[in-house]
């Protein structure tokens, strides 16, 4: 499975979904899989997606809300883990993309490629619907079903695919048909 | 919910009660922080007067940051409450999502490194904080006296959230240690 046919996966199954891609190649992706109104793709932060995802799930427990993370950059922000576990938000699903290569800037290996367990560490800090999957069809298992049972953390596998599409880089752009998307007024 | 300053004793100081007061007046609804010996004084009264504000806790600066950005993004009107030295652990996301994405927020600044500090080692980045800012076109403004809290904070929010700016309240040492 390369990470965008884990994309586009994601994207097809969670089609009423808030979507955050982390920068560089996850949100690139999200970009090739499907652009809609309900994709926020963030070009810098690194690290940060998924505290986003928090904090829009906080702020909309009505909405599914998907993350597409990296491994890199999930790494830079492991803290996030134990605030999602902490909080709980039912409406939260973080999927990390795992290619076990920092991809976007050329291709060298991340901790998990030499083992580093991050659903073995969401579920440390209390996220308990964790799961490593390899295949679309674990994906699929994964990513649907009821939410209301605490957040959940899927881990991917997946294999380099390199990507040819970006999303516009007019952020506030971006921002403002991601809020009237979801119905946030601009406050 | 209404304020009595009056009843200000040592375990609630002045500027404590009008940062909290001045939160709620701006309507913030959610305050995401990393704690901060004064800042304690502002997170024990919002949990005792201010209960309707969410209060969230946040592993690092950073992560507060991100998690603000994603509550102004669901509706809601954030706060940011750190020390002065977790600016430093936050610059990347101020610059690469809240500014050029144009994500308002209220954020208050425990000081230190400034008048009256006492460890060495927190003078650098105290000192940097306002050139920093400044660098950032964040605009901010330092509280001198615990009346002028409430009003400061009530500004900076209000032109934060009606301009699409980041918005910082620094709260020296002056004021909060005394």
């Amino acid at each position: 499975m390369t990470r965008l046919d884990a994309t586009r996966f994601v994207v097809q199954h969670c089609a009423d979904a808030a979507i955050v891609a982390s920068l560089g190649h996850p949100a690139y992706d999200l970009f090739a899989a499907g652009d809609r109104p309900r994709n926020f793709y963030t070009w810098g932060s690194m690290g940060l997606a998924s505290s986003i995802g928090l904090g829009l799930a906080l702020a909309q427990p009505n909405v599914p809300v998907v993350v597409l993370d990296g491994d890199g950059s999930l790494l830079m922000n492991l803290g996030s883990l134990a605030t999602i576990g902490l909080l709980q938000p039912p409406n939260l699903i973080v999927v990390v993309m795992d290619n076990e290569l920092y991809a976007t800037t050329g291709g060298q290996p991340t901790p998990t490629a030499s083992g580093a367990d991050l659903a073995a560490a969401a579920r440390a800090m209390r996220i308990e619907r964790a799961t490593t999957v390899r295949t679309a069809d674990e994906l699929r298992r994964a990513v649907d079903g009821s939410t209301g049972a605490g957040p959940r953390f899927v881990v991917a596998k997946v294999s380099e695919s390199t990507p040819t599409v970006k999303p516009p880089l007019d952020y506030v752009g971006i921002k403002q048909r991601f809020m009237a998307a979801i119905g946030s007024p601009e406050c | 919910m209404t304020t009595d300053s009056s009843a200000t004793s040592p375990r609630q100081p002045a500027w404590a009660l009008g940062v909290c007061d001045g939160a709620d007046a701006a309507g913030i609804t959610d305050v995401v922080y990393v704690p901060d010996n004064p800042l304690s004084f502002v997170l024990g009264d919002f949990e005792r007067r201010h209960r309707h504000i969410r209060l969230i806790l946040a592993t690092r600066e950073e992560e507060a940051f991100g998690i603000a950005a994603g509550l102004y993004l669901g509706g809601r009107r954030p706060a940011v409450m750190l020390q002065s030295s977790g600016l430093g652990n936050s610059i990347n996301a101020l610059t690469t999502l809240v500014v050029p994405y144009k994500i308002p927020m209220l954020v208050v600044v425990s000081m230190r490194g400034d008048e009256g500090e006492w460890n060495a080692a927190q003078a650098p980045m105290g000192q940097a904080v306002r050139p920093i800012l400044d660098a950032l076109a964040i605009p901010h403004v330092t509280v001198s006296a615990g009346e002028a809290a409430r009003q400061a904070v009530i500004d900076a929010a209000g032109v934060a959230f009606a301009s699409g700016t980041p918005r910082a309240v620094l709260l020296p040492r002056r004021l909060t240690a005394s």
